[in-house]
């Protein structure tokens, strides 16, 4: 079976940036790229259970009439076959709806004019729709692209972070990369999660694939967050354990993705796992 | 604490609801339509105020800026603000039933209620009735989101939502249900009617808790003759030509806005400003015109035929320009207008042409007009109908009604077959009723039908290891596929090989690349099954390869293909009884 990955292209300098890190993406994983190249601001995506628009800034309909070929011969360059899509139904006719079944999609970075809004966290909520939404995991871009030489997937023990962590385990298979799992324990002690672990069948998968488990009960957070590698792709769980909690003190998710300066992977409160 | 939460937002898991959720659709339904009712009379409301803020600046010279202004903010809210790259707020509730099974933006649930309050209250011609549609349903859409309900309990909840919506801002319930059947789910079913009618009822409620207990256009009785009855079949021609008229120069207003290279925002002000520079000649061209309606009805309007007729075309073209050039409301209001007018004018010249003949009052023919152009532009007769019956409380003329409004919509559906709501809907092919052939096959997607265990070979199998394959196996169709890069490079039908099958002598000489089909017809994994159903009828074929990115990813076949058609019709009108 085919795995896509949809990339909403931006013909940009900025955007080529992010366009590469989905290509490496595919090319690491084996998923097939489907390019969007949108000509108006806003498109729609209908869920199972939501209606979630995108709101892209006028950087998205830059010369339009370069940017399929730049997106092919950024494709061609990577070895990747892209496939482009164009909306069939428009909720209005400048509200176009991009399909939404997709095994990946790479989050648009909806950035501002002004330069010092270009940072990862920046686009932290308005990315929250479609990761509460979408069934599949979404890639929060970087910048720059860096490629990446090993996974690092955050386990808190929800039940989102064991869909990750079994997307994780998934990509290692697909890429070969080295996978390491960062967990802020706390208070809570191994065996908690270890009994997780058991309890999801993803102990023996777990100590045959991963590198290191960077098991951590002391310091913040925040100061933690320096162990996980710069090159390493970062895959999470979010938004399924405190509904008042999150909207109050905002999600683990927001602050990793405002403090790290890596490539993140998000699965959702409702991402389905494939065959699973 | 979270756990009695989530069982509150999951309210289907609940026992008590699962034998029957018609219960709990009632329920909510009620809650929509309060919300809906509290949504028109704070529009209605609003445009009180505001009417009331700028009627003493309408004496003034600048006064054709006040539209224009309006209008230019209107259209700054919604595209600019709001981002809600807007159309007809009814078009777009219909679009969510048909192809997004009901879900709206939260955002709607406002965004027409200020921009149309901007418009009308400044004097744009249009209705509040949209707005407040588009408002209730996306209040009843986002309600369903909140309680995790599925598609036809949310489908359900959007009816609730346009039928709360309509029967309070016309203290209308019955219209309401009738609208929300007719015009918004197209279909009747019991699984819809019970909990939209609590709707309907819940949205007039609260109407006439807050507004007291009003008819709309209260008229007096009316003695209906012969005459009069025979008439209808003349009125009925007049108002279908002024709804063919609406409703071809608010398209061709937009077209020529569309193309008009100035901002939005430029062409909504233009739009604004020639409705306001009308409004010095016909000031009844401005706004909902609901006091116009009044006049005519208890025939105090300005005497003279061709006032009724100059005031009529003013108010097609005032209603033109607000909606073709960017304004936002609905069309429910001026229509009532503008039939009205056509009613009374027709009364007229009747009165002038048969002065001998006891004609009844010009406003018995004002209601008249309002139900033929009603029943013509929506092309909804019942809905027409049943409106103007309560909100006028004129249940005398119930036998010309019925003869004007089933007329109109006849004669109006030959000039034009799709009502104003639908036109852009089917002209996109989005309309897609319940249990119609469309709507089932829009409703399985090719990843459904696929077959998947299909048997590649590569394009340098020998035909003798090729023959001693298909042996083992019961399929017609076999795909190769490039070794190396697993390109799909054609595929062979058994049909279609059989002069080598039999031909044991090139078993071992002919290979599987120069026996296969190297130019199939193919479909792609993202196309509809209504394009995939087309190409198999037109070519005559009965199964198809599926692929995706140059790669083989099944066959679909009709035989699977009705299969899955029969079990997704089964769901779709297992309801209906």
């Amino acid at each position: 079976m085919v795995r896509t990955l949809l990339h909403v292209f931006r013909n940009t300098p900025r955007g080529r940036e992010v366009f590469m890190q989905s290509l490496y993406f595919c090319k690491l994983t084996g998923v097939s790229i489907v390019i969007y190249i949108p000509e108006h601001t806003k498109f729609l995506m209908y869920y199972d259970n939501d209606a979630v628009q995108v709101d892209l800034d006028k950087s998205y309909l830059t010369d339009p009439g370069t940017a399929k070929e730049h997106a092919e011969d950024l494709a061609e360059k990577a070895g990747i076959l892209p496939r482009f899509i164009k909306p069939k139904n428009f909720t209005a006719s400048t509200l176009p709806d991009i399909p939404v079944h997709f095994d990946f999609m790479c989050c648009p970075m909806s950035i501002a004019s002004l330069s010092a809004k270009i940072s990862p966290g920046h686009i932290g909520p308005k990315v929250r729709r479609i990761i509460n939404a979408a069934t599949f995991p979404v890639i929060i871009p970087i910048p720059h692209f860096k490629e990446w030489h090993s996974l690092v997937a955050f386990f808190g023990g929800s039940v989102s972070d064991v869909k990750e962590l079994k997307l994780a385990l998934s990509l290692k298979k697909a890429t070969g990369l080295p996978l390491d799992i960062f967990t802020q324990a706390g208070k809570k002690p191994k065996k908690y999660f270890e009994k997780i672990l058991i309890n999801s069948k993803l102990d023996k998968e777990i100590e045959e694939n991963v590198r290191e488990w960077y098991f951590l009960t002391k310091g913040k957070f925040q100061h933690n967050l320096y162990n996980v590698p710069h090159d390493a792709l970062s895959i999470l769980g979010a938004y399924d354990k405190e509904f008042v909690k999150d909207l109050i003190w905002g999600s683990t998710m927001e602050f990793v993705q405002k403090t790290l300066p890596n490539t993140l992977l998000i699965a959702g409160p409702n991402y389905i796992i494939p065959g699973g | 604490m979270m756990k009695i939460f989530k069982l509150w937002r999951y309210p289907g898991r609940i026992d008590f609801y699962r034998a029957d959720d018609r219960l709990l659709l009632i329920q909510i339904g009620i809650i929509v339509g309060v919300l809906s009712g509290l949504a028109s009379v704070g529009l209605t409301w609003s445009l009180g105020a505001m009417l009331d803020l700028l009627n003493s600046l309408r004496y003034h010279w600048w006064a054709f800026f006040i539209p224009a202004a309006g209008l230019m903010l209107s259209s700054i809210f919604l595209e600019t603000i709001m981002n809600e790259g807007a159309g007809h707020g009814v078009t777009e509730v219909i679009y969510s039933v048909s192809k997004a099974g009901g879900l709206i933006r939260l955002r709607s649930c406002f965004t027409r209620l200020i921009s149309s309050c901007l418009t009308i209250g400044s004097g744009g011609s249009a209705g509040p009735e949209a707005p407040v549609v588009m408002s209730g349903a996306a209040i009843g859409a986002n309600i369903a989101r909140f309680f995790n309900l599925n598609e036809r309990q949310r489908i359900t909840l959007v009816g609730c939502g346009s039928a709360g919506a309509i029967s309070a801002i016309f203290n209308a319930p019955l219209t309401g249900m009738i609208f929300a059947m007719e015009v918004i789910l197209g279909e009747w079913s019991m699984v819809h009617i019970i909990p939209i009618a609590a709707a309907s009822v819940a949205g007039a409620e609260t109407c006439r808790i807050l507004e007291g207990n009003r008819i709309v256009f209260e008229s007096s009785i009316f003695h209906i003759s012969s005459f009069d009855i025979a008439a209808c079949f003349g009125l009925a021609i007049v108002a279908s030509f002024a709804s063919v008229m609406l409703t071809r120069m608010v398209r061709g207003m937009h077209n020529i806005s569309k193309k008009t290279p100035a901002p939005f925002w430029l062409r909504a002000a233009f739009g604004g400003a020639a409705v306001g520079i009308m409004g010095f000649v016909v000031p009844d061209a401005l706004g909902e015109g609901y006091h116009t309606i009044h006049a005519i009805i208890h025939g105090v309007y300005m005497e003279g035929i061709g006032i009724a007729f100059i005031a009529c075309l003013a108010k097609i073209i005032a209603t033109s320009l607000t909606l073709g050039w960017g304004g936002s409301g609905g069309i429910f209001a001026p229509c009532l207008v503008i039939g009205s007018f056509a009613g009374l004018a027709f009364q007229r010249v009747l009165v002038f042409a048969f002065p001998w003949v006891m004609w009844s009052g010009e406003g018995c023919f004002a209601l008249l007009g309002m139900a033929g152009m009603m029943s013509g532009l929506l092309q909804a007769p019942l809905t027409g109908l049943f409106l103007i019956v309560e909100i006028t409380g004129s249940y005398d003329v119930m036998v010309p009604l019925i003869i004007v409004s089933a007329l109109s919509t006849a004669i109006t559906h030959y000039f034009e077959p799709m009502s104003y709501y639908l036109k852009d809907l089917i002209d996109t092919g989005a309309l897609l009723r319940p249990g119609t052939d469309q709507r089932v096959l829009s409703d399985i997607s090719i990843r459904e039908v696929i077959e998947k265990d299909c048997i590649s070979v590569s394009p340098d199998m020998l035909l003798k290891d090729f023959i001693s394959m298909v042996k083992k196996t019961t399929r017609n169709y076999f795909p190769v596929e490039d070794t190396q890069t697993g390109k799909f490079l054609g595929i062979i039908n058994i049909n279609k090989i059989r002069p080598y099958i039999f031909n044991t002598f090139l078993y071992d000489s002919v290979v599987v690349e120069e026996i296969m089909d190297v130019d199939p017809a193919v479909v792609y994994y993202d196309d509809d099954l209504s394009e995939v159903l087309y190409k198999m009828d037109s070519k005559n074929y009965f199964s198809m390869p599926v692929l995706s990115h140059a790669r083989f990813i099944g066959m679909v076949s009709k035989a699977t293909l009705l299969d899955k058609y029969r079990d997704e019709l089964k769901a779709q009108t297992f309801h209906i009884v």
